[in-house]
């Protein structure tokens, strides 16, 4: 319990210290190495009655990106549309809870995957970065060694797998082999692996490269259950793991020095029903002293130089091609928007 | 007369079913027409090649571009007497089955008079005279002219009719000793559905065994002059379609690699939907290899004084292992078949093979009807019944070859089944 | 501020780039009311090393894969042309994508897939579905509204595709206006509300790329970036008919954008007549246009970026009355026949109500997996119609290419005309279909390029116009437009997909059962085996256990 007992410590500190305070790092803070963050947020389950799941991942979308890690750096999959559902009553929102009270949506949302593109194999290509030529930026993982990785998946599991649009599933070898597949690549820095779905550990078990911190919404054998149910829109509207996570998210800011450990700790078994599993050996630091930021955020130690650098010394851009190019004057002209030329007998 | 007048009521048969009313539905299903054969594509390959659209740049017709000529002339001058020329070409093609059965008679009669003295005594009244096998002869004619398989693929107007006609030519001819026609028959039969490639061996064995002489030289002589002209009809096809040799992907390419899975009675179109994708080249070789090259080497070796067996047997297989079968096919070796009429009482499952024949054929199109049309049923229950299908086929196959055999064995060493008194099964060994 | 303002303006002048926001408003009695929102950046230079005004991601993508034109629509409903009329735009829904090369691009399909990939990531949709099994090059129906240069075979250069499944929503939304100069902060993209903009009947946003003339003698050109939005709102939803800024997108309007030389809002009252009502406030002026035999009443509104809120409305003055909806001159349906799922046709009506005889463009474009035949095309049940002018047919191929077909069609005056193609159901691989394939599947809609000899109910811009302000009093001889039908959505037959174990288990085994008795028939001879006496079943059991004792 002793790690508890340092996180009560941190929650004491911060409400009772100015804001100014947070400007200044902890030292034990400023361990973590990794110079990026990055967020995979996948939600794998189509179809109507699997609003939750939509709710679930845009609940981790909202907070990752309130709390810093722009839009570039989120890979954000949703496999099918939900707000702009001809079912949902109320168009482009989705919400946590039947007040209304937080539209996850919101105004400013960029989805990376959507609808059919959200397949078991888009998903690994995307975290091993085998990604075929064309891909847009948008829709690569770009990291490096220096990476901190977010990963969250919602929808419906089973003891060893994950399916994926109800159609075709990734089990829990193939995802902890993508994973290996990165730390050799060196893709990450750290990976905080969570997961809402039944028998959500599962998942976790079969992970065997360094660095990876996990926590699950239900051990093997135990079901996720969802929150509630709006009678507005007819289905149920959040995971109960994932309602508390955002409940617990919603009061972290960017200074916030909340630990991991207290996120690990977020859905007791009497609010979740289900036991949150964690997996903390293959993580080399204390939870209890990573500030919830070095995943959640985009919080980096800021090193102020006094030295002068001189910035006029610009490299030059190199001129286009186009422009050393003399320009031909050529006439150009609006076409006819219809095939004059083929219908006979028309004036014109 | 009673021939003359088994043709006239086949005929009528055929051509008051064309111009029936429900002739579409005919014409239209899936049990008579494949992507290969049906009248709607050939008609629909007519219509782009007359308005100068190559159409083997699209995916609607898979014939050979002799037949596109041949129907495009036919559709343009006398689309009227096409009907009337379906009719006769089926007709004549049970014609030849006839002359072909009767040729084979002789050819029969006259081994069995060889063979006289390796026969057992008891079994000398096992020996067919005159009056049996003119019988199976007439036969062979009715079985194609009233066999209900035969009727309606006539009466949908498939190309299979023009290739059982072919087919049937090539027999014909190969039985008559006419071994440049025989190789121009076949030829074209194979040019316009690959499968029936098979048929040469039979044919250069019973040409060898018709024209005496060189056994080696025939062979050679036949497989030679086949060779020529498949290479002359694929040349003059090319030369067709401008000397552009890309119809091949439409014609033979489309039946080796099947890309169309409608359903159709034969089993490739359901294993290649359930298919896994990185397995699908493993099994479409392995698939067209079975249908293709497996079974004529055993069985020539096994059959080769029996030419006529070894062909009824390889188009049969050929017929329940291609891509895109029908029931023309089929009706075209069941019509063959009668000349074995004397192995029939050597046959064991004859009872539950003719009763998976009408079962299938009656539960094939409610199944159909339940799956595409009232949605009550799916793929599952048609598959299941071309499955029993195919196997009811695989087993009068067998069947055939194994009363042969057994024939052959009771011929030689009379019926009792005993051993030195006691008795005795027959078995492998 | 006014001072900063026209200073700013002027500097942005001076690089040749100019910003244009402009709104159309139009009623369309009895129910709807219809909003068309246009965002025009005209841009000097086509190399994009800086840019002050326009969407630099944009440009990039334009210099990069070398485009000449460029459109890109993301839908979500079905204009009814014959209640609403013509819009400004048309666009098919879903999305659609359509864009010519430049005539130096070596390898256009590929360059074609390179900027669908690359689209796809701009505006968060699932372009990068485009492949060759989905792309025509319309030979008739399109054609660039930009300038090209003359003596230049521009349809081959052209590529369209559509996706009718794709859905849109603020995803969308969210980087399309993050293109324009003031973003959502300032001026009439502060209107784009996504909840508001997503409650109605269809919605509509775009980009559109193409080259205008700059000079008198249209030597040199400028790079027009048009962001369209069009709206339709059910006065159902709004909850009354008097409709206000306030009630369209939940606040008014808060100014125009300080970057904008011009932003400017028509609100068409020629319905004014037949359904009186109340400006509010009172518009700058009012505009009188006479185009084509249809005389218009436009209010237009000159926005200042210094405005406070504005809250443009509309006021009934009387009780709701029904009036008859007198249909467009020329309007169209389209639907799938037959019954069962082995066979079927698609059905397009053209109705023509016109006193004249109008030409029109069909494009129909069916799927690889909806495969058409020619020879089944009947136009009012005549295989050989005198009312087809030209035709061009490309066959489709399974999973490479779809089916295209287009008919050029003069349509007698005051007529129906149907055409009618069969096409045959499809049975696909199990994995090709997608995840909800008893969903149905959607066939796109139908292109269909009108040459119309009136301008009633027209309002697109002519090809030379820019501005909104250039459809005033334009008349022309012929008034050209492209529409799109509605799609339609047919279910293919499926197989049981739990099943692939079991069926290649059992077909193996048929092919087994074949191969088993012909290989012992082929390999081994027939010979007498001595048996016993064949034993009842009670001695085989105690047979059984007698050896068992032992």
């Amino acid at each position: 319990m002793w790690w508890l007992h340092i996180g009560c410590i941190f929650i004491s500190l911060s409400t009772f210290t100015p804001y100014s305070l947070g400007v200044e790092i902890p030292e034990k803070f400023q361990k973590s190495n990794h110079t990026n963050n990055w967020a995979v947020l996948v939600d794998t389950s189509r179809f109507w009655f699997n609003y939750r799941h939509v709710a679930n991942v845009l609940s981790i979308y909202r907070s990752v990106k309130r709390l810093g890690i722009p839009d570039s750096q989120i890979i954000l999959m949703i496999s099918d549309d939900m707000a702009c559902n001809p079912r949902n009553p109320r168009p482009a929102t989705i919400f946590n809870n039947a007040h209304e009270q937080i539209n996850v949506y919101g105004d400013d949302v960029e989805v990376d995957y959507r609808g059919y593109e959200v397949s078991v194999e888009n998903f690994i290509r995307l975290l091993t970065g085998r990604v075929p030529p064309d891909t847009p930026r948008s829709k690569q993982l770009l990291t490096d060694e220096g990476s901190n990785i977010l990963i969250y998946l919602t929808g419906h599991g089973g003891d060893g797998f994950l399916k994926f649009q109800d159609s075709e599933e990734v089990t829990s070898q193939e995802l902890a082999d993508a994973l290996e597949q990165m730390w050799q690549k060196r893709r990450y820095n750290e990976i905080f692996f969570i997961i809402d779905t039944c028998q959500a550990s599962s998942m976790y078990e079969k992970f065997y490269s360094p660095n990876i911190l996990a926590t699950a919404s239900s051990l093997v054998g135990e079901d996720s259950l969802s929150h509630h149910v709006d009678s507005a829109i007819g289905v149920y509207i959040i995971d109960r793991y994932t309602y508390y996570v955002l409940e617990f998210l919603e009061n972290v800011h960017t200074n916030s020095q909340k630990t991991m450990t207290e996120f690990l700790a977020v859905c007791p078994k009497s609010a979740c029903l289900s036991t949150v599993g964690v997996r903390r050996d293959l993580f080399k630091r204390d939870p209890s002293k990573v500030p919830i930021t070095d995943f959640f955020g985009s919080v980096r130690p800021v090193v102020i130089t006094t030295n002068t650098i001189d910035i006029m010394d610009i490299p030059k851009r190199k001129k286009t091609e186009i422009e050393n190019r003399t320009k031909v004057l050529e006439k150009r002209k609006y076409l006819p928007q219809f095939p004059m030329h083929l219908v006979q007998g028309s004036t014109q | 007369m009673a021939v003359i007048v088994k043709y006239l009521i086949a005929g009528l048969v055929r051509y008051w079913l064309i111009h029936l009313d429900y002739w579409q539905t005919i014409a239209n299903r899936v049990e008579i027409a494949t992507p290969l054969n049906s009248w709607k594509r050939l008609v629909e390959g007519v219509y782009l090649y007359d308005h100068n659209i190559n159409p083997y740049e699209g995916d609607s017709f898979h014939e050979s571009p002799i037949m596109l000529v041949i129907f495009h002339c036919l559709l343009k001058r006398v689309p009227y007497l096409l009907p009337l020329l379906f009719t006769v070409l089926d007709l004549l093609t049970a014609y030849l089955l006839y002359q072909t059965s009767k040729s084979f008679m002789k050819i029969f009669i006259e081994s069995q008079k060889k063979q006289k003295n390796d026969i057992a005594d008891e079994s000398k009244p096992m020996l067919l005279n005159e009056t049996q096998l003119n019988e199976a002869t007439e036969y062979v004619l009715s079985v194609y002219l009233f066999n209900p398989y035969s009727v309606l693929n006539c009466a949908g107007m498939t190309t299979t009719v023009v290739q059982n006609l072919l087919v049937a030519a090539s027999l014909w001819n190969a039985s008559n000793g006419r071994g440049i026609l025989a190789c121009i028959f076949i030829a074209l039969a194979t040019h316009q559905a690959l499968y029936p490639v098979l048929l040469i061996v039979p044919i250069a064995i019973l040409l060898a065994d018709v024209n005496k002489g060189c056994n080696k030289c025939s062979y050679i002589r036949t497989l030679l002059a086949f060779v020529l002209c498949w290479g002359f009809f694929i040349y003059i096809s090319a030369y067709i379609m401008d000397g552009s040799y890309n119809y091949v992907h439409n014609t033979y390419g489309f039946i080796l690699t099947v890309p169309d899975l409608k359903p159709n009675i034969g089993l490739f179109w359901y294993f290649f939907t359930e298919m896994f994708e990185h397995f699908r080249l493993l099994f479409v070789c392995a698939f067209q290899i079975n249908a293709l090259a497996l079974y004529v080497v055993p069985l020539t070796l096994r059959f080769k004084k029996e030419p006529v067996l070894l062909a009824t047997v390889l188009i049969a297989l050929s017929t329940i292992f291609r891509s895109y079968p029908c029931i023309g096919d089929v009706g075209f070796y069941l019509a063959l078949l009668p000349m074995w009429k004397h192995l029939f009482t050597f046959m064991q499952q004859k009872f539950i093979v003719g009763c998976a024949f009408i079962i299938t054929s009656a539960l094939g199109p409610t199944v159909w009807h339940l799956w595409i049309y009232s949605g009550s049923a799916n793929a599952n229950f048609f598959f299941g019944v071309t499955l029993s299908f195919a196997t009811a086929q695989i087993f009068l196959i067998t069947d055939l070859l194994f009363a042969y055999i057994k024939r052959e064995f009771t011929l030689k060493h009379g019926s009792s089944r005993q051993v030195e008194g006691k008795p005795a099964k027959l078995v492998l060994r | 501020m006014a001072f900063c303002i026209i200073f700013l303006t002027l500097i942005l002048g001076a690089f040749g780039e100019e910003f244009i926001e402009e709104i159309f408003i139009k009623p369309l009695p009895p129910t709807h009311l219809y909003s068309y929102f246009q965002f025009i950046t005209l841009v000097d230079t086509e190399s994009f090393v800086h840019s002050n005004l326009a969407p630099r991601s944009i440009g990039e993508v334009i210099s990069r894969f070398q485009v000449d034109e460029l459109h890109m629509t993301l839908t979500e409903g079905q204009w009814r042309h014959s209640q609403w009329g013509y819009p400004v735009l048309d666009a098919a829904p879903g999305a659609e994508l359509y864009a010519w090369f430049n005539p130096e691009v070596k390898d256009i399909d590929l360059e074609w897939r390179k900027l669908s990939a690359t689209l796809s990531g701009l505006f968060c949709a699932s372009l990068n579905f485009i492949d060759s099994f989905n792309t025509i090059t319309p030979q008739m129906a399109l054609w660039p509204t930009g300038a090209v240069k003359s003596n230049l075979n521009v349809t081959t250069l052209l590529r369209y595709a559509s996706l009718p499944r794709e859905i849109v929503c603020t995803e969308n939304l969210t980087p399309w206006k993050k293109l324009l100069p003031c973003e959502s902060s300032r001026g009439f993209s502060a209107l784009l509300n996504s909840r508001m903009i997503h409650n109605t009947n269809y919605h509509s946003i775009g980009v559109h790329v193409r080259k205008v003339c700059a000079s008198e003698d249209c030597t040199e050109t400028k790079l027009e970036i048009k962001q369209t939005v069009a709206l339709v709102y059910d006065y159902k939803i709004i909850g009354s008919n008097d409709w206000s800024f306030r009630k369209l997108f939940g606040h008014g309007l808060p100014g125009a954008c300080p970057l904008a030389t011009s932003s400017i809002i028509h609100v068409d009252i020629t319905s004014n007549t037949s359904y009186p009502f109340q400006l509010s406030p009172m518009p700058d002026k009012v505009v009188q246009s006479r185009r084509g035999g249809s005389d218009l009443k436009l209010a237009v509104y000159e926005i200042d970026a210094s405005v406070e809120m504005i809250n443009i409305g509309v006021k009934h003055s009387t009780k709701e009355k029904l009036s008859v909806i007198i249909p467009p001159p020329l309007h169209f349906n389209r639907y799938v026949l037959g019954y069962g799922k082995e066979f079927g046709g698609i059905v397009t009506e053209l109705v023509n109500n016109y006193w004249t005889a109008i030409d029109v463009v069909v494009l129909e474009n069916a799927p690889w997996w909806l495969p058409i035949q020619l020879s089944s095309l009947r136009i009012n049940s005549e295989a050989e119609s005198k009312l087809v002018k030209s035709q061009y047919y490309s066959p489709g191929r399974s999973r490479q290419k779809p089916y295209h077909l287009e008919l050029l069609l003069k349509l007698p005056p005051r007529s129906t005309t149907t055409i009618t193609i069969d096409f045959e159901f499809v049975f696909l691989k199990w994995q090709e279909y997608p995840p909800d394939a008893n969903h149905g599947f959607y066939i796109g809609s139908a292109i269909i390029a009108a040459n119309l000899p009136t301008a009633k109910n027209y309002t697109s811009l002519p090809v030379t116009g820019i501005n909104y302000h250039s459809t005033i009093n334009a008349s022309q001889s012929w008034y050209p437009a492209v529409f799109r039908t509605n799609g339609a959505m047919v279910s293919l037959p499926t197989p049981d997909f739990s099943m692939p174990y079991n069926v290649i288990c059992l077909a193996c085994t048929v092919v087994a059962l074949a191969f088993g008795p012909l290989h012992n028939i082929c390999t081994k001879e027939l010979i007498l085996k001595p048996v016993g006496t064949p034993l009842s079943l009670t001695q085989k059991i105690l047979n059984f256990f007698k050896r068992k004792k032992e």
